[in-house]
């Protein structure tokens, strides 16, 4: 099948014990998608992004990349097909600096991370695929600062940094801007406006300035269901959604 | 059939010291997430105290065993707010591991110094050196005050857990550290006492158990693979737990020594691989009880 | 995660490696190569009736550069690890008497025997964590011990094992009775064991064993499996560790049940850390403080010994967590005038 969607989710259910946190979810994403899931805090999204990615197991449901069927492959096998995401809670080696995080991913990316007795600075065509990363989002400065020290800002810039090196057919963000200053938020856009075009992009966030400059779908999630999707316009009209959110939307953030 | 009753008596016996010693360590784990290589030595300092006292000064056993008991409970509390709350949480296992064994090497150096290092006897009084008859077989009587001690342990620590408010406070605790401390339960004065119950356990056992693991200065060093074992077996925080695995692996031991005295080691620690490959967790992981 | 976390995140910076050193890559690598050699061959001039001791501190030392590879790169706690240098020593050994004796080639029969047993072990242990994995570690030595104590008609069984009489090393250096030919072999194999251990946790493999220790989840969201780069690393270490073993085995002549011992494991840590983790040198600084401390506070009495190291290593935890390596980082800036 040519036209398979990038990622396909089918009827996708998660209990914790007897708690239901994802019911029977579906949704797909296609080349070039700039999809946007939003929903109230505990809607269950990040338990979506690690189910979809294999972190976790579901109940039930599929998963396919590119028309392949991944539910029972590992995390592992995911990312080597394309699915790559960041992480909401920043999951950064921290005494390792920003240049080391590069170079690790794209040594996975291209398989080479188990050759004991190269010279990760001499290995060719490395130093130069991170410059370009680094430079990419304007990193470069930092570049042999440890993680643990950098700005938080930083931080979720390396977090998309790291996503990208990893050359991905399907980026899930877990809520990119989390934490980082407004004044700092439009390197985030910045940054995901520079996205390549045929990537299909699947972004959490509660800034809704950011989702609705960023997404042309978007996707709402309510205690762990499926609400509705659609265009920017038609989701600010739903009245379902108006009703999940004036609840919480004090909070949500 | 003999040798099954004999390695069954003493198995278990064996065993219930196994769980006095180990079960402090295990509820320390499980609450304050440390490994505390000085169980074991804690364990012998309240053993050498109690020879002192019934062989130096003339107390009873009974009275020995309390004050060997109350007296490293006194002593190591200090420790507890000088170096333990330092090191608590898993994040610090590394540390742990080194400030215990570096504790563990002091006590064991002290201990040498003022009692040196030959071994040393709690003589046992008159009513528990015979044997006790049991219908058709009869067992040390050593042997089974052992085995009833370990069984009140048991008995007392369930109630403890499950019926005091001390108890509902310590489970919850473990259960989930950050939610007790929101619900106002005061970890610091927890710990305190949790520790002091870890030490006052670890103190008991060394104290009876010293007809089985006798008293010399490395038995800090010696013994602490066994207690680590069982707390592993059994899992962290799981008195039940603790129990099963102590028993089990004491039994284990025992035949092991008695029948193939030559490999008695090695089936030991082949039985802990296979367990805890099978239940990389302990038996009954994270339950307080 | 809030905002106000990531600050005390960027406050806590004493304990990260931000601040490069001043001086260039090429003079801080040959750096601890050079004070290695000039060092050894001083303590060869200076005391030359205790060649014996420093050989044991030398051979110790790269047995405890390994440990390094699986604790401070790996992040691996084990209290196990003389399985892999007593493995490497009895297979050395039995070798040695059995068959050939040319000294490299046991140190390749000890580097292969380390290696083999670290990653059987390895694969079968390193899904666990925490205690597990320490306790596993440990049952894991003990069967190798009680094996070779069991299978006395090779190994001697507690009498140890020896005769063990090494061909000259590459067919020219005799190994005389002062022990000068084993002092200088050892010092050799030591500084280019380094030397590859450097070269190997400079690799992407090494790179991403740190990686696993700091965050094994995204490790596997990059793609990478983290169990099998600790089973490598794992494995590697045993590699090393058995050529430590090795080397204790033909220098010294004998290999002992202590060699596989629990507490030649927990020394081995001690070591270490005292040293310093995740530095490779720091393991010989460690070594060599532990063993000559040892030599002189054991000989008078084993007690004052355990004493000193005790408070000694309760100290390091308490005030030092960076070992003794970290003193340098730590006191050249009150020197320069302090920033
Ligand atoms: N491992 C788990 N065990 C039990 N319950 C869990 C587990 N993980 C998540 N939950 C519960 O599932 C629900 C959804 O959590 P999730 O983290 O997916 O929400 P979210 O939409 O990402 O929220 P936020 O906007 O705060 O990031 C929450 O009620 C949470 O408590
Ligand atoms: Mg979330």
């Amino acid at each position: 099948m040519i036209d398979a969607p990038l990622l396909q989710v089918d009827g996708l259910s998660k209990n914790f014990g007897g708690l239901q946190v994802s019911s029977n979810i579906s949704m797909d994403l296609r080349k070039g998608d700039r999809c946007a899931l939003i929903g109230p805090n505990g809607a269950g999204k990040t338990t979506f992004v690690n189910l979809v990615t294999g972190v976790i197991p579901p109940t039930a449901g599929t998963i396919r990349i590119e028309g392949h069927d991944v539910t029972r492959q590992s995390a592992e096998a995911r990312v080597r097909r394309g699915l790559i995401r960041s992480f909401q809670v920043a999951r950064l080696f921290r005494s390792m600096t920003v240049r080391e995080h590069l170079e690790l991913a794209v040594l996975e990316r291209t398989g080479r991370t188990f050759r004991l007795f190269a010279n990760v600075r001499r290995i060719p065509g490395l130093a130069d695929e991170v410059a370009e990363l680094l430079e990419g989002m304007g990193l470069t400065a930092v570049a042999e600062t440890a993680v643990g020290t950098l700005a938080y800002g930083q931080q979720r810039l390396l977090e998309i940094a790291l996503a990208l090196a990893m050359k991905p057919k399907v980026l899930i963000l877990d809520e990119p801007a989390a934490g980082v200053p407004h004044s700092e938020s439009h390197r985030i856009l910045d940054a995901l406006d520079r996205l390549p075009d045929d990537l299909a992009v699947l972004m959490i966030e509660h800034d809704m300035d950011l989702v609705f400059r960023f997404a042309k779908r978007i996707i709402v999630l309510a205690q762990g269901q499926l609400l509705c999707s659609g265009t920017a316009a038609e989701i600010t009209a739903d009245p379902r959604v108006r009703e999940v959110y004036l609840g919480s939307r004090a909070h949500a953030h | 059939m003999e040798t099954v009753f004999g390695i069954a008596v003493d198995g278990v016996a064996y065993g219930m010291i196994l769980f006095i010693i180990s079960v402090g360590l295990s509820v320390t784990l499980g609450l304050m997430r440390v490994v505390n290589l000085a169980h074991g030595a804690f364990a012998m300092a309240a053993g050498y105290v109690a020879s002192y006292a019934a062989q130096t000064m003339g107390l009873p056993y009974g009275l020995a065993l309390v004050a060997a008991v109350l007296l490293t409970v006194v002593a190591t509390l200090p420790l507890e707010k000088l170096l333990y709350r330092r090191i608590y949480g898993s994040a610090n296992e590394l540390r742990q591991v080194l400030l215990t064994i570096g504790l563990t090497f002091v006590i064991v150096a002290g201990i040498n110094y003022l009692f040196g290092p030959t071994l040393k006897r709690i003589p046992l009084p008159e009513m528990l050196t015979g044997t006790l008859d049991l219908g058709p077989k009869s067992i040390p009587t050593h042997r089974a005050f052992v085995i009833g001690m370990g069984a009140a342990t048991i008995l007392a620590l369930w109630w403890l857990l499950e019926r005091t408010s001390f108890g509902i406070r310590l489970r919850a605790a473990v259960d989930d550290p950050a939610m007790a401390a929101a619900l106002g339960i005061r970890t610091e004065r927890l710990y305190m006492a949790t520790f002091a119950l870890g030490t006052g356990l670890a103190a008991m056992g060394g104290v009876l158990g010293a007809e089985l693991l006798p008293l010399e200065p490395y038995y800090a060093i010696r013994y602490i693979v066994l207690f680590l074992a069982v707390v592993a077996v059994g899992g962290a925080g799981s008195i039940f737990g603790s129990a099963a695995a102590a028993l089990t692996l004491g039994v284990v031991d025992t035949a092991g020594k008695y029948l193939i005295p030559n490999f008695g080691e090695f089936f030991f620690y082949a039985a802990l691989i296979l367990i805890l490959f099978r239940w990389p967790h302990g038996f009954f992981q994270g339950r307080a009880a | 995660m809030t905002a106000v976390e990531s600050d005390k995140m960027t406050t806590n910076t004493s304990t990260l490696p931000h601040s490069r050193p001043a001086l260039p890559r090429i003079v801080t690598d040959a750096m601890p190569v050079v004070v290695m050699a000039v060092g050894g061959l001083a303590a060869f001039w200076l005391f030359p009736n205790d060649l014996g001791l420093l050989t044991r501190i030398l051979a110790a030392a790269l047995f405890v550069m390994s440990l390094d590879m699986v604790l401070g790169y790996c992040g691996i706690a084990t209290l196990g690890h003389a399985a892999m240098f007593g493995t490497g020593a009895y297979a050395a050994g039995i070798v040695a008497v059995n068959w050939v004796s040319d000294p490299l080639a046991l140190l390749a029969v000890g580097g292969v025997a380390g290696g083999l047993i670290a990653l059987a072990t390895g694969a079968l242990i390193l899904h666990a964590r925490g205690l597990t994995l320490l306790m596993l570690t440990i049952a894991v030595a003990q069967i190798v011990q009680e094996v070779a104590n069991k299978a006395r008609d090779w190994t001697g069984g507690s009498d140890g094992l020896s005769g063990i009489d090494p061909a000259p090393v590459l067919g020219l250096f005799r190994f005389d009775l002062y022990g000068r030919t084993s002092y200088l072999f050892a010092l050799a194999v030591l500084i280019v064991g380094f030397l590859v251990a450097r070269r190997i946790v400079r690799s992407p493999c090494g790179l991403a064993c740190r990686g696993v220790r700091e965050e094994p989840l995204r490790i596997a969201a990059l793609g990478g499996s983290p169990r099998r780069y600790l089973v490598s690393m794992y494995a590697v270490a045993g590699v090393f560790a058995g050529i430590a073993g090795a080397l204790t085995a033909i220098t010294s002549g004998i290999v002992g049940l202590d060699s596989v011992g629990f507490s030649w494991s927990a020394e081995a840590m001690i070591m270490l850390v005292l040293g310093g983790t995740g530095r490779l040198y720091g393991a010989v600084i460690g070594t060599v403080a532990f063993m000559a401390i040892h030599h002189i506070l054991a000989s008078t009495d084993p007690f004052h010994w355990m004493l000193f190291i005790g408070l000694f290593l309760m100290g390091i935890v308490l005030f030092l967590p960076g070992g003794i390596a970290s003193l340098s980082a730590r006191v050249l800036p009150l020197v320069k005038g302090g920033r």
